[in-house]
C-alpha cells in the first residue's frame, strides 16, 4: 500500500463524505429534485470509493490491516478516530456502497414526503453503518452504533407503512435497550483497563489485552452479545425484525435487512470475540444451537406469512441463523461460509425487498392471497423475482448455496448432526419460498388492467445485483479472497474442533 | 480436443439463457429452432467425442467453484464409460423430445420460456451424468428440480399445475437433503468430493460409516427417482406439457437417481445392507407403481406409474449388484417411454384434447402410424419376448435369482409379479385406447379446432424411437446369443459384479417372462378387449389414488408442519415473545433513562444530549400513537 498515500485519511472520509451528503440535503430542502441527485451521487461516489479500493486491495490478504489510521479525537477521555480496514469490512463496506445506491435508487418515485429529510437520513445512515464496519475505538463505534440507529428510527417511523409508529417504538426499544447495555460493558471494560495500566483508552486493540476482575468477562460479553444479538437478530429476540421490516419504507427495508443485520454479526466477530476470549468460546455451544433454531424458526414462521414483506423478513431470521452456526461451529471452512453469506444475504434479501417494493407500488397490496399472476402481467419482472427468489432458497450456481454448503461443510467437521440438522433447513427454506413464488408469480393475474413492466430504472437496480448473485455463485473467490485467513485466525482464536487437517 | 466436450453443457445452457433472455423478441420458429439446434448439436457433439470415454475416460476441468481451506471443487467433466453413453441418451432423446415440442407448442404465445426452461432440463442433467465432482453433481440435481418445477407448471394461470410443479419440488427436495448430507458425510470422512477418488478410496471408511452413507444416497435418488416413499410428486406431474413429460420420465430427472446410484457403485456395493435396502426399494416400488397403474383412467398417469415401476426394476438392479443391467434397463427405457409419452401425446390430440382412456377407444383407425408407435412402446414396456424391454427386465431378473438367497429370492418374486402386472395394464391401456369403438360421445362437437392434424414433426418422431425401442435389446444381449453381452463389456468393472448363472438357469428364466407376459395380456384380453364401465369398489378407488398415499402424507407431514408453524407465530413470537415485551417496554423506558442520567457525570457532554435526543424521539412517537397518530 505504499504507493495509497497512507497520509489521507481514506476512511475517515469515506464515513464523514455521506453526512456531509446528508448536510447538502438539508441546504437543498428547496428543492427536491436536487436532493434525489445529491443523494445518488454522494451514494454513487461513495461506491466508486469502495469499488475502488476492493479492486486495489482486494485478493488473497493476510489478517493485517489494509487500510488504518489513528487521529486525535477527546483526548481527555483517550478516545481516538482509529479506523482499520481488513479484508471483512473491505468487502462489507463494499455491501454497504451497493445496498445505499440501491436503497436511493427505489426511493426515486415512491418516496414522495419531505424528500430531502429522507435522502438525508438514508445519507446518515450510510456513514452510521460505515463507521460501525470501520471503527476501533469503542466509543467511536459506540457513536457509530447509535448514529445507526435514529435514522433508520426515523425512516420507519415517518415513512413506512400502516403500522409504522409501533414498528418504529419496538425496532428502538429493542436496539436501544441491547446497546445501552452495551454501552455500560465498554465502560466496564475501559475503567478496568484504566484501573489497571493507569491509561484511559478506547482503543480495542488496547483493551483486548485487559485483564478484567474475576468474573467480570462473563458479564461484560453477556451485555456485548445481547446487545449484538438484537441486531443479528437471534431466537428469541427477532420480533422486532418482522414489523420493522415489514413497516419500513422499501428503501429501509433493504438497508435493514441487507446491512444492520450484518453489524450484529460484525460487532461479534469485531469486538464481543476478541475483548472476551474465554467467554466467547464458552458461549459458542449456545450461539450455535440458537443459530440452528433461527434457521428452523424463521423458516417455519415465515411459512405462515400472507404478506409477501413480512415472509422475506422472517426468511431473513433463518438466513442469519445460518450464518451464526457457522460462527459458533468455528471451523475455518464454516467461518469463511459465515462471511460470505453476510455478503450473500444482503444481496439476495435486498433485491427481494426491492422487489416486493416494486409489486406492492404496482398492485396496492403485498398480501399472497392478493397477488398473484404476476408473470402474466410484467414477464421481466416476474424473471427477476423468480432469480432472487431461488437464489434465496439456496439453489446451486447462485450466491446463497456457496456460502451455506461452506458453513454446513465446515458444521458437519466440527459436529456432525449440526451440518445434517442445517441441511434439512433445505427442505423449510424451500417451503416458504415456493409459497411466495406460488403467491407472486402464478396463478392468474387478479385484475385486466395493464401493468408497466420493470423501468429502466428499476433495471439498473435489479441487474447488477443478478450479476453479483451469478458471480458470487459460480466463482465467489473474488470476494473470499480478502478475508479467508481471516476466517482461519477466527477459528484457531476460537478453538474450534476439527481445523484444516 | 477435450475441451470440446465443454460444449456439451455449454450448448444447451447457451441455448437456454438466448431463449430465457431475449426469447420473447424471437419468433417461436426461431426460439424453437433454437433450441432444437443447441440439444441436437450437443447430441451429435457427444457421438462425435465419444472415442474419448475409451479406456480411462477424459477429465477437463475449467473453474475453481468453491474453494475453503482443503475443499477444493471445480467445474470439472468426467467423460468416461458411463457418462459417455449415458450422455449420448440424453442427448439423442432429448433432441427428439424438443423436435417433437415443437410441433407440440405450435400454437402456444409463451414459447421462450417453455424452450429455455427445456434448454436448461438437458443442462442440469447433463451436468449430473458429466461431473467429475459431487458438488457440480449437486448443482445439476438441484437444477433439474428447479426446471420440473418451471415446466410442470407452465400452465401457471391454472393453480394446480403450478401446485404440481411445487410439489414436485418441495418432494424431491426432501430427497436432496439426504444427498446433500451424504455429500458433507463424505468430505468429512475422505476430504474429497471427486467421484473417482471417493470410488477409490471408500474401502477407508468404516462399516457403519458406508451403510450410513449408502442409506443417504439411496435417500437422495428414491426422491428424485420417485421411489417408495418419496414418489408422491410423479403421478401429478402430468400437469406440464406432454413433451416435459416425456423428458422427465425418459431422458432426465427420474433416471438421475438410478444414475447416481451406479456412479458411485464401487462404493455404495460395499454395504451389503446399503444393497439390500436399495434392492428392497425398486422391488416395492415396482410392485406399488404396478399395482396403481392397472386402476388409472387417465392415460398419462397410467404411464407415469409404470415410469415408477420401471425405475423401480431399476434399483432393483443397483441393489442386487448389477449396475449394468440397470444401465441396460435405462437405456431402452429412455427409448420406450420417451415414445409412450410422445404417442399419448398424439393419442390425447386426435382425441379431441381427451386424457380419460376409458372415454377413447378406437384410436387405432385414426392414426395408423400413432397406433403402431404406440403398440411398439407398449410391447417393450410389456416385455414382450425379443424387444428391448424384454431384455432389460429379463437381465435384471436373472440376476436378483441367481444370487440365490432367501431375500433375493423373494425380491425375484416381487419382480415376477411387477412383471405380470406390467403386461396387464399395459395391454389394459392399449385396448382402451385403440380397440373397438370411439367412446367419447359425452364431449361436446364443438371440438372442431382439435380435429386439425397432427404436425408432421410430432407423428415423424415417434418412429425412430420405436425402432430404438424394439432394437434396444442388441445393446446388451444375454450370453449364448451372437453379439452378447455388449454394454456389460463397455462398462467393464464400472458395470458391477458378472452375473453368475448357468445357460438353462438363463433360459428358464426367460420361459417364465414369456408366460408371464402372455397371462398378462390373456387376462387384459378378457377383461378389456370389449369396452365394460370401471368398477368402483374400494379397492379400485384406493389404487387409484395411489394408496391413498397423498392423503397419509397431509395428516403425517403436512398438518404437523403447519401447526407447529401456528404454534411459533402466533403462539410464541406473537404471545409470549410480544405480549411480553408490553410490560419489558415500560420497564425499559424507566431504565433508559436511569442510565442516561448516570452516564450524565460520566461522558462528554454530546452523549447526553444524544441519550436525551432518544429519549424526546420516544416521547414524541408514544404521543403522536396515543393521539391515533
Amino acid at each position: 500500500m505504499a504507493h495509497f498515500h497512507a497520509d489521507f485519511p481514506w476512511l475517515l472520509a469515506l464515513c464523514a463524505f455521506p453526512l456531509l451528503g446528508a448536510l447538502a440535503c438539508l441546504a437543498l430542502r428547496r428543492s427536491d429534485a436536487a436532493c434525489r441527485v445529491a443523494g445518488l451521487v454522494v451514494s454513487l461516489v461513495v461506491l466508486g470509493v469502495c469499488g475502488w479500493l476492493f479492486v486495489l486491495l482486494g485478493g488473497p490478504r493476510g489478517t493485517g490491516w489494509l487500510l488504518h489510521e489513528d487521529l486525535a479525537w477527546i483526548p481527555r477521555l483517550g478516545a481516538r478516530l482509529t479506523l482499520g480496514l481488513d479484508g471483512l469490512s473491505l468487502v462489507l463496506v463494499l455491501l454497504t456502497a451497493c445496498l445505499v445506491v440501491v436503497g436511493v435508487l427505489v426511493s426515486w418515485r415512491r418516496e414522495k414526503r419531505a424528500v430531502p429529510l429522507f435522502y438525508a437520513l438514508l445519507l446518515t445512515l450510510e456513514s452510521g453503518i460505515l463507521g460501525v464496519f470501520l471503527s476501533l475505538d469503542l466509543l467511536l463505534f459506540y457513536l457509530f452504533w447509535e448514529i445507526m440507529l435514529i435514522p433508520m428510527f426515523f425512516l420507519i417511523g415517518i415513512w413506512g407503512h400502516e403500522r409504522r409508529v409501533y414498528a418504529a417504538v419496538k425496532f428502538f426499544l429493542f436496539t436501544l435497550a441491547g446497546s445501552l447495555l452495551m454501552l455500560l460493558a465498554i465502560l466496564g471494560v475501559y475503567l478496568a483497563h484504566g484501573h489497571q495500566t493507569g491509561e484511559y483508552t478506547f482503543a480495542l486493540a488496547a483493551l483486548q489485552n485487559t485483564i478484567l476482575p474475576a468474573g467480570w468477562a462473563p458479564w461484560l460479553y453477556a451485555a456485548f452479545l445481547l446487545a449484538f444479538a438484537v441486531k443479528v437478530p437471534l431466537v428469541p429476540l427477532h420480533t422486532w425484525l418482522p414489523d420493522a421490516h415489514t413497516e419500513a419504507p422499501t428503501a429501509g427495508s433493504v438497508i435493514l435487512a441487507g446491512l444492520l443485520l450484518k453489524t450484529g454479526v460484525y460487532g461479534l466477530i469485531r469486538f464481543g470475540f476478541p475483548l472476551f476470549p474465554g467467554p466467547a468460546r464458552d458461549s459458542l455451544p449456545w450461539l450455535a444451537a440458537l443459530g440452528l433454531a433461527g434457521l428452523f424458526w424463521g423458516a417455519w414462521v415465515a411459512f405462515r406469512q400472507q404478506d409477501a414483506k413480512r415472509l422475506v423478513a422472517y426468511s431473513s431470521v433463518s438466513h442469519m441463523g445460518l450464518v451464526v452456526l457457522g460462527l459458533a461451529v468455528a471451523t475455518p471452512i464454516a467461518c469463511e461460509g459465515s462471511f460470505l453469506q453476510m455478503l450473500n444475504h444482503g444481496l439476495s434479501t435486498g433485491a427481494l425487498f426491492a422487489l416486493v417494493g416494486m409489486i406492492a407500488e404496482r398492485a396496492g397490496t403485498r398480501r399472497l392471497d392478493e397477488l398473484g399472476g404476476l408473470w402474466a402481467r410484467a414477464p421481466v419482472l416476474a424473471g427477476f423475482f423468480l432469480f432472487f427468489a431461488l437464489a434465496a432458497m439456496g439453489l446451486p450456481g447462485l450466491n446463497n448455496f456457496a456460502g451455506e454448503f461452506l458453513v454446513l461443510v465446515g458444521a458437519f467437521r466440527a459436529e456432525p448432526w449440526l451440518g445434517a440438522l442445517g441441511a434439512a433447513g433445505m427442505v423449510f427454506a424451500a417451503a416458504y419460498m415456493l409459497r411466495l413464488m406460488q403467491g407472486v408469480l402464478w396463478g392468474p393475474p387478479r385484475s385486466a388492467e395493464p401493468w408497466r413492466d420493470l423501468s429502466l430504472r428499476e433495471g439498473l437496480v435489479l441487474a447488477p445485483l443478478a450479476v453479483l448473485v451469478l458471480w458470487l455463485g459460480t466463482h465467489p473467490a473474488t470476494f473470499q479472497d480478502p478475508f479467508r485467513e481471516l476466517a482461519r485466525v477466527l477459528a484457531a482464536s476460537l478453538g474450534g474442533a476439527g481445523g484444516a487437517p | 480436443m477435450a475441451n470440446l466436450l465443454y460444449l456439451l453443457l455449454l450448448l444447451p445452457l447457451v441455448g437456454g439463457l438466448v431463449n430465457a433472455l431475449v426469447g420473447m423478441r424471437l419468433s417461436r420458429r426461431l426460439s424453437g429452432g433454437l433450441a432444437v439446434a443447441a440439444v441436437g448439436a450437443a447430441a451429435a457433439l457427444c457421438l462425435w467425442l465419444y472415442w474419448l470415454a475409451d479406456g480411462q475416460g477424459t477429465r477437463v476441468s475449467l473453474l475453481a467453484w468453491l474453494e475453503s481451506a482443503d475443499l477444493r471443487v471445480g467445474f470439472g467433466l468426467l467423460f468416461d464409460r458411463l457418462s459417455a453413453p449415458m450422455a449420448l441418451m440424453v442427448t439423442a432423446v432429448s433432441t427428439l423430445i424438443h423436435l417433437y415440442a415443437l410441433g407440440y407448442m405450435r400454437a402456444e404465445a409463451d414459447h421462450a420460456r417453455f424452450f429455455a426452461l427445456l434448454n436448461l432440463f438437458v443442462f442440469a442433467m447433463l451436468c449430473i451424468v458429466l461431473a467429475d465432482n459431487l458438488a457440480l453433481l449437486f448443482l445439476g440435481w438441484e437444477g433439474v428440480g428447479f426446471c420440473s418445477y418451471g415446466l410442470i407448471g407452465y400452465w401457471y394461470r391454472e393453480p394446480k399445475n403450478a401446485d404440481a410443479g411445487k410439489k414436485a419440488f418441495l418432494v424431491t427436495r426432501v430427497g436432496d437433503v439426504f444427498l446433500a448430507v451424504a455429500l458433507l458425510w463424505l468430505f468429512a470422512s475422505l476430504g474429497t468430493l471427486d467421484i473417482d477418488a471417493l470410488n477409490a478410496r471408500a474401502g477407508a471408511l468404516a462399516p457403519a460409516a458406508l451403510t450410513g452413507i449408502s442409506l443417504l444416497l439411496l435417500g437422495g435418488a428414491v426422491g428424485k427417482s420417485a421411489q417408495l416413499p418419496l414418489m408422491t410428486w410423479l403421478p401429478d406431474a402430468m400437469a406440464g406439457p406432454t413433451p416435459v413429460s416425456a423428458l422427465i420420465h425418459a431422458a432426465t430427472m427420474v433416471t438421475a437417481g438410478v444414475y447416481l446410484l451406479c456412479r458411485l457403485f464401487p462404493l455404495v456395493s460395499l454395504s451389503a445392507a446399503g444393497l439390500q435396502a436399495i434392492a428392497l426399494v425398486g422391488a416395492l416400488t415396482a410392485f406399488y407403481g404396478a399395482t396403481c397403474a392397472l386402476r388409472q383412467r387417465e392415460i398419462k398417469r397410467v404411464l407415469a406409474y409404470s415410469t415408477m415401476s420401471q425405475v423401480g426394476f431399476m434399483f432393483l438392479a443397483v441393489g442386487v449388484g448389477a449396475a449394468s443391467g440397470a444401465m441396460f434397463h435405462l437405456l431402452t427405457h429412455a427409448f420406450f417411454k420417451a415414445l409412450l409419452f410422445m404417442a399419448a401425446g398424439c393419442v390425447i390430440a386426435l382425441a379431441g384434447h381427451e386424457n380419460d382412456i376409458t372415454r377413447m377407444g378406437g384410436l387405432r383407425r385414426k392414426s395408423p402410424l400413432v397406433f403402431w408407435s404406440f403398440l411398439a412402446g407398449a410391447l417393450c414396456l410389456a416385455g414382450v419376448p425379443l424387444t428391448g424391454g424384454f431384455f432389460s427386465k429379463d437381465a435384471i431378473l436373472l440376476a436378483a435369482f441367481s444370487r440365490g438367497d432367501a431375500f433375493h429370492w423373494s425380491v425375484y418374486g416381487l419382480g415376477a409379479l411387477t412383471a405380470l402386472l406390467t403386461a396387464l395394464y399395459t395391454f389394459r391401456l392399449v385396448y382402451l385406447v385403440f380397440a373397438g369403438e370411439a367412446r367419447g360421445g359425452e364431449h361436446p362437437a364443438g371440438h372442431a379446432g382439435h380435429d386439425q392434424p397432427l404436425p408432421r414433426v410430432m407423428r415423424w418422431t415417434l418412429p425412430p424411437l420405436a425402432a430404438l425401442g424394439l432394437a434396444g435389446g442388441l445393446l446388451n444381449l444375454p450370453a449364448g446369443w451372437p453379439m452378447a453381452g455388449l454394454l456389460d463389456g463397455w462398462l467393464g468393472p464400472l458395470g458391477g459384479a458378472e452375473v453368475r448363472a448357468s445357460h438353462a438357469l438363463e433360459l428358464t428364466l426367460m420361459g417364465v417372462a414369456t408366460a408371464l407376459v402372455l397371462v398378462g395380456w390373456l387376462l387384459a384380453r378378457r377383461w378389456y378387449a370389449r369396452f365394460r364401465p370401471p368398477a368402483q369398489g374400494g379397492l379400485d378407488r384406493f389404487l387409484l389414488r395411489g394408496w391413498m398415499a397423498d392423503r397419509a402424507y397431509a395428516w403425517l407431514w403436512v398438518k404437523p408442519y403447519l401447526a407447529v408453524g401456528w404454534l411459533l407465530h402466533r403462539g410464541v413470537d406473537e404471545r409470549l415473545i410480544d405480549g411480553g415485551l408490553d410490560g419489558a417496554a415500560r420497564g425499559i423506558g424507566r431504565g433508559g433513562r436511569l442510565v442516561a442520567a448516570w452516564a450524565t457525570g460520566r461522558l462528554s457532554s454530546y452523549l447526553t444530549a444524544l441519550a436525551l435526543g432518544l429519549g424526546a424521539m420516544l416521547a414524541y412517537f408514544l404521543v403522536r400513537q396515543w393521539a391515533g397518530g
